[in-house]
């Protein structure tokens, strides 16, 4: 979610800097892995517009720098594969997408369980 | 009754029921749960269907707009407290549907974002002066049935139509976690609130008496409030069955509107795509009128005003003052740089808190056999008014904590 949602939560909560607290920005960058992933898959369909699968990538991109940002532990193996994600060109193949957003997946599934 | 009248009022009110937060929790509900909150959405729209039906009765007997009667009901301080809420509530709804606009703008034409809010807040401003009421409310309602193409999809997607219309039975699902189960509190409560936004009664009843209604057109009321809303409620859950079919198996949870579109590019392709995108430009457009007018009406009837759309905009100057303010506030509010998601959640967030606030004096009117006479509460109205109203009235006390618990639904 936004910092200032999270800034919120952790004031209220007391527990900024675990893991825990960045579940929600897991969830996030596996949800744009995946959305990539689709956009990518569509446009090599031909079943969108050049246009908007344009202004998906950037908002895309831009939502998951956020969550990159906002992430307590960024040196952490969760915060490693948010800044490789972020690295990778708009054109991407779905499947190595999909691959980031199983990554994140795993790893998300794995703190909850914790 | 004029059919023709009343159909095109029907099909506005089914273009205009879903707005930006709708969109944005009906994708991201079904995402997440599948198909176990469509009965949220459909148990919600049976609530704006019983007070949007009370407050155009309201406006067709009384001939004066809720906002007017609930200053005399409530008195000044407490009128004022409800007044103060309505319009922050409305002023963040307006701006994220003003921000959606903008956004899905840059999805058709890749004109860029905040340059796309300014000139999308002057178009709007401009439609609102130029057309009349009636044109105003019908034009972006009957454009915005370019969102059937969701509907359609859903055919086309082939759902599992067993498991869909079991959707419809109140449930929670089972073997859910802690976390979860309060997840699936914030959605059905955030859903609750943007079905039932406040807005959407404030909008009705001033809308009714702008048409002049009598009490020859409460069956039109009715109608319109029923079949209007109903049909409407099915577009928005549509999408949440698209999502649900499209997205959760493939982990998204959409993260920006515009992911809503793919449910119509998937089947339908490039038509599909621009069709849906149409459609929510146009709803959520829409939307942003009924907010900021709503806001307008409010605070022109509290205070006794000149007020509405069926007078030129210089017959009620301070009336006109007040919806351009609004606009320009909104606008402000989207310059800043706040995320639209943010704004949404904001939206659906004050909303809930506001909706008991604005339902109790309406509950409370209509009911009054001295003040409607004939035309006041049934029975089954009034019992259906004041289930509802408790709902609302526990969902506005859960909401902020179940914000925080779930960190807006994403915890």
């Amino acid at each position: 979610m936004r910092r200032r949602t999270a800034l919120v939560f952790i004031l209220l909560t007391g527990c900024g800097k675990s893991p825990q607290s960045d579940i929600q920005y897991i969830k996030q960058a596996r949800s744009i892995a995946a959305e990539w992933a689709l956009v990518n898959e569509q446009a090599s369909a031909g079943q969108i517009t050049a246009i908007y699968a344009s202004s998906m990538h950037r908002w895309l991109h831009d939502e998951l720098r956020t969550a990159s940002k906002s992430l307590s532990q960024p040196h952490s193996r969760y915060g490693l594969e948010i800044r490789v994600l972020l690295a990778e060109p708009k054109d991407t193949s779905p499947d190595r997408l999909q691959r980031h957003a199983a990554q994140l997946k795993q790893i998300e599934s794995h703190l909850e369980s914790a | 009754m004029n059919p023709l009248e009343l159909t095109l009022g029907i099909m506005t009110a089914v273009g205009g029921f879903v707005d930006i937060s709708e969109l944005v929790f009906a994708a991201k509900a079904g995402s997440t749960f599948g198909f176990a909150l469509i009965w949220v959405f459909a148990f919600s729209t049976v609530g704006i269907i019983v007070f949007s039906e009370m407050s155009g009765r309201v406006a067709a007997v009384a001939k004066q707009p809720v906002f007017n009667l609930m200053r005399h009901r409530l008195g000044l301080k407490l009128g004022l407290v409800v007044l103060a809420a309505s319009i922050i509530s409305n002023l963040i709804t307006c701006a994220a549907e003003i921000g959606g606009v903008a956004l899905i703008l840059n999805y058709l034409t890749g004109a860029p974002y905040l340059p796309m809010t300014i000139a999308v807040t002057l178009g709007l401003i401009v439609s609102i002066w130029v057309l009349p009421f009636k044109w105003i409310e019908r034009a972006y309602g009957l454009l915005g049935l370019f969102m059937i193409i969701f509907a359609v999809a859903l055919f086309a997607n082939h759902p599992p139509w067993h498991e869909l219309a079991s959707g419809f039975v109140p449930q929670v699902p089972k073997g859910l976690s802690t976390k979860e189960l309060l997840n699936f509190g914030y959605f059905a409560v955030a859903i609750v609130s943007a079905v039932m936004f406040p807005y959407e009664v404030y909008f009705y009843s001033s809308g009714g008496i702008e048409e002049g209604w009598g009490p020859k057109d409460i069956l039109t009321n009715r109608l319109t409030s029923i079949l209007g809303m109903g049909l409407g409620s099915l577009l928005a859950i549509s999408i949440l069955a698209n999502s649900a079919i499209l997205f959760g198996p493939v982990n998204v949870d959409p993260e920006i509107p515009g992911s809503v579109a793919l449910e119509a590019a998937i089947p339908f392709g490039k038509w599909g795509l621009v069709i849906a995108l149409l459609g929510m430009l146009f709803a959520v457009a829409g939307a942003g009128v009924e907010t900021c007018l709503a806001n307008a009406y409010s605070i022109a009837q509290f205070f006794g005003w000149q007020w509405g759309r069926h007078k030129k905009p210089w017959e009620a100057p301070r009336f006109t003052l007040t919806w351009i303010v609004l606009f320009l506030a909104a606008l402000v509010l989207v310059l800043t740089g706040v995320n639209v998601m943010t704004l949404v959640e904001f939206a659906v967030l004050f909303s809930i808190l506001v909706l008991p606030l604005t339902y109790l004096p309406l509950l409370l009117l209509s009911g009054d056999r001295e003040f409607m006479g004939q035309y006041a509460n049934g029975s089954t109205t009034r019992a259906l008014g004041w289930f509802y109203f408790g709902i609302v009235a526990a969902a506005a006390v859960a909401a902020l904590p179940l914000y925080l618990l779930t960190s807006g639904g994403n915890g």
